[in-house]
């Protein structure tokens, strides 16, 4: 059970990251969150779980989205006193049926199951969105580890 | 032939994150351009420098650099400022009894403008072998 901290900052804060769409780029996005998690004294496995659903996203953007094409990974995060909110977005092919059907297709709900929320909007050759919240503190870790 | 990867942005919304935030991407992309712990740890006090002083000059609410590593070299575009906030943030790098910390880490520093921002350009490289 994740632990409750008096040490969550209740302001709002914004991140933004705008990456070239390739694997080596995921983890400077995992970075940036244990970053956020210590300035914003996260319990340590809420900032697990975010960077497992983040590092997911990512993925699915690097493995999917352009189709061995270049294009950018867009990264937002939003941090209020109740709720740590992030997106990630691209602009490739939308939702359309991946020829990349060799990973195990755990990424999606994986993510669900992490996140407290989870919504996704796609377009076909327009990119997709994908919005994850989590609560913080009081909250059961779906999983203790990353 | 390899193509030179595009650049990564970060906006970090001026506050406490600025510092945290940018000195880990900074020295993630310093890594990665494969240089030496010595100008490492300088980037990341470059770094750490610009997060404390640029959100006295940027030009909205956020802290806006721009990064792109090539093989020991590490190119940072903090940006947009205001009119004049790139002089500003160059002469507020200045450490009493250090000198200036932007001006001596540096291999270069410029200055460009667009429109009505500026926009500070920082490259550290190294030249060894």
């Amino acid at each position: 059970m994740r632990s409750t901290t008096d040490e969550v900052a209740p302001h709002h804060s914004d991140i933004r990251l705008t990456l070239p769409a390739r694997a080596e780029n995921v983890a400077v996005v995992r970075h940036v969150l244990g970053a956020l998690s210590e300035a914003l004294g996260l319990p340590r496995d809420l900032n697990n779980d975010v960077r497992l659903a983040v590092t997911e996203a990512c993925t699915n953007v690097v493995r999917h989205a352009y189709a061995g094409g270049d294009g950018s990974i867009d990264v937002v995060v939003r941090s209020t006193g109740g709720e740590l909110e992030l997106v990630v977005a691209d602009n490739g092919r939308g939702a359309a049926p991946s020829p990349d059907t060799a990973g195990p297709g755990y990424g999606l709900p994986l993510i669900e199951a992490l996140s407290d929320s989870v919504e996704i909007e796609s377009s076909a050759n327009a990119g997709s969105r994908l919005t994850m919240r989590f609560r913080r503190p009081h909250r059961t870790p779906a999983m203790g580890f990353a | 032939m390899t193509r030179p990867e595009p650049p990564t942005r970060v906006s970090i919304a001026a506050g406490p994150l600025v510092g945290p935030v940018l000195r880990r991407v900074v020295g993630m992309f310093a890594a990665r351009a494969d240089l030496p712990l010595d100008r490492l740890d300088d980037a990341v006090l470059v770094a750490d420098v610009v997060a404390a002083r640029a959100p006295a000059h940027v030009a909205d609410a956020t802290v806006d650099v721009t990064l792109r590593s090539e093989t020991r070299s590490l190119d940072l575009c903090v940006g947009p400022l205001r009119a004049g906030g790139g002089r500003a943030l160059v002469i507020d790098a200045a450490v009493p009894g250090v000198g200036n910390v932007i001006e001596q880490l540096a291999d270069s520093v410029e200055i460009e403008t667009q429109g009505e921002h500026e926009f500070l350009r920082v490259r550290l490289a190294y030249a060894g072998v």
